[in-house]
């Protein structure tokens, strides 16, 4: 079963242009999904629109199956989110911050504790919140996500601001919450390398239309078969001429010959190949796209 | 789904410890405060008006004064703005609207607490007051005021003046839930108490929504401006916070990007 699952989404600001393009996104319960793209590829817009922050314009949106405006209110008691910077009133303790949104929850008071050990905000005591680092602002933001025990969180870069030490630790606790809590987490982020080691399931979006959706594996799979094969001759352009005329995709790149992924045998054959027609061979290398320059592809198209 | 019972006492907590907090009680007892030290400072004149039949009544017009014409409506411009304001400041519309209650329970218990507050700022003022009066003589070693304190005059007082006040807190509520930046509350409300007070002496002046406070104040004292009678202002002021209130809902609810 879907936990969110929206169906061609679409939504603009302006008459100019759709910020989303039908987007469909399925995440699965219990999955980490994370919503990939690069700045202004329409991730927070759609996370909106599925909280109802945005009025939707076109498409579907479900929620554990319910269609989300006929039934706002049970939908949203079951999701936790941080859109952005995390939202708190400065003036307030982190113990008082989560009293706000616990007398909403109607949640036992026990609670606020717990979520603050659990993000380890325990013993901030007296100190307001407008007085926390970023770090802590952001646990705080976590803190009130997790406070009415959801069933799913929905996170828009959470990590933004955060120094390497920060991101490791949010990475754990997020990971903790799926594993031992089994909450489902919606996590968007402009960088793969972040989330690469968190998610179980990937969404690419680039200027509102979805690019990829699918799990790691086989975003990883993608990757493997993005590789090829580099080479160097004497003399590329005859080179490529005899390559096209065996039926391969060979391509020039930067100086050198550049072709998809062949077996070790068939790399042995193309080299006595090229020898026989008087071509010298100075190179012939292996070449593995990693996830981020699969990433990089796949938003630059 | 959350009662508004359990969203008022939410909105009600964030109110701790913020200005628009502390401008009620500081706005509640500045005036009386200043007039405490006018009276411990002049003893004379104090000896004189404690045994005036009429010296609570002396007390209530003085403090009026300052504070129906000018202080009292930018206090409310203020206090409205800064409290609405408060979830722009602090980022937390989109955290507010995630949460499993209706934009009718956030709306009415937002407005709720803004005049529980002003509720709050009369209590206080009635009671800075009747500290202003009772304290000066225990002071300066003098004889008690000989008048018992007429508390259904003011109390009939500060609900006019409640009343009157009421179409400021409709149009800033308005204002601030519609306008990320505070100026413009801020800016609107000054322009309204500016045109209202130039307008008292016009014929029309009952129509400036800004008006009524000062209005009362005048009728209190005896002079009659503009062209109604004072218990017209209550309908004029009631029908304009009603009419506030209800355009401020509806832009509320249809507003598009609640984040």
């Amino acid at each position: 079963m879907y936990c969110i699952e929206t169906s061609e989404l679409s939504y603009q600001y302006s008459r100019q242009g759709n910020e989303l393009n039908r987007v469909n996104l399925r995440v699965k319960e219990g999955s980490i999904y994370g919503f990939l793209g690069p700045n202004g590829a329409g991730k927070t817009t759609t996370l909106k629109l599925i909280l109802g922050l945005l009025k939707k314009q076109q498409g579907q949106i479900k929620v554990f199956g319910e269609d989300f405006d006929p039934h706002r209110l049970s939908v949203l008691s079951k999701i936790g989110s941080l859109i952005e910077s995390p939202s708190l009133y400065s003036q307030l303790t982190a113990t008082e911050n989560l009293s706000v949104w616990q007398k909403l929850y109607s949640c036992p008071k026990t609670r606020i504790q717990e979520v603050l050990e659990l993000v380890g905000l325990g013993q901030t005591g007296a100190k307001k919140a407008g007085q926390f680092s970023l770090g802590m602002k952001q646990r705080l933001g976590i803190a009130t996500a997790l406070l009415h025990s959801p069933s799913v969180l929905v996170l828009d870069e959470p990590t933004n601001g955060l120094d390497p030490s920060g991101m490791v630790e949010m990475r754990e606790l997020l990971k903790r919450l799926n594993k031992e809590h089994g909450i489902t987490i919606l996590i968007s982020s402009h960088l793969l390398s972040e989330i690469e080691k968190l998610v179980t399931e990937v969404g690419i979006i680039n200027q509102g239309k979805i690019l990829f959706e699918g799990s790691l594996g086989e975003l990883m799979q993608r990757q493997r078969s993005a590789g090829g094969i580099r080479l160097d001759t004497n003399n590329n352009a005859a080179a490529i001429e005899r390559l096209i005329a065996q039926g391969l995709d060979a391509r020039q790149e930067q100086d050198k010959i550049v072709l998809p992924l062949l077996a070790r045998s068939e790399i042995a054959q193309l080299n006595r190949e090229l020898v026989q027609h008087e071509l010298d061979v100075y190179e012939i290398s292996t070449v593995e796209s990693d996830l981020e320059s699969i990433f990089m592809t796949l938003t630059h198209l | 789904m959350t009662t508004f019972v359990a969203s008022y006492q939410s909105e009600w907590l964030k109110t701790k410890r913020s200005l628009a907090a502390w401008l009620v009680v500081l706005g509640g007892f500045f005036i009386p405060f200043i007039l405490f030290w006018a009276r411990v400072l002049y003893p004379d004149k104090l000896r004189k008006e404690v045994v005036s039949p009429t010296y609570w009544e002396g007390i209530l017009g003085q403090s009026w004064q300052f504070m129906a014409i000018f202080m009292l409506p930018m206090g409310l411009v203020l206090a409205t703005s800064l409290l609405t304001q408060m979830e722009f400041r602090n980022n937390t519309w989109k955290q507010l609207h995630t949460t499993p209650q209706s934009y009718t329970t956030i709306f009415l218990a937002k407005l709720g607490v803004l005049l529980t507050m002003l509720f709050q700022f009369f209590v206080l003022f009635n009671l800075g007051m009747y500290l202003s009066g009772i304290l000066p003589p225990l002071v300066r070693g003098i004889s008690l005021p000989k008048q018992a304190f007429p508390w259904e005059v003011y109390l009939k007082t500060s609900s006019h003046f409640w009343i009157n006040c009421l179409p400021i807190v409709g149009f800033q509520y308005l204002v601030s839930l519609q306008f990320r930046n505070f100026l413009v509350p801020l800016g609107a409300g000054i322009g309204l108490l500016l045109a209202s007070l130039i307008g008292l002496e016009w014929e029309h002046g009952h129509w400036l929504p800004y008006s009524y406070c000062p209005y009362y104040f005048f009728s209190l004292r005896g002079a009659k401006l503009g062209t109604l009678a004072v218990d017209v202002f209550f309908k004029w002021a009631l029908g304009y916070f009603v009419g506030f209130t209800l355009l401020s809902y509806f832009f509320y609810v249809l507003k598009k990007d609640k984040s």
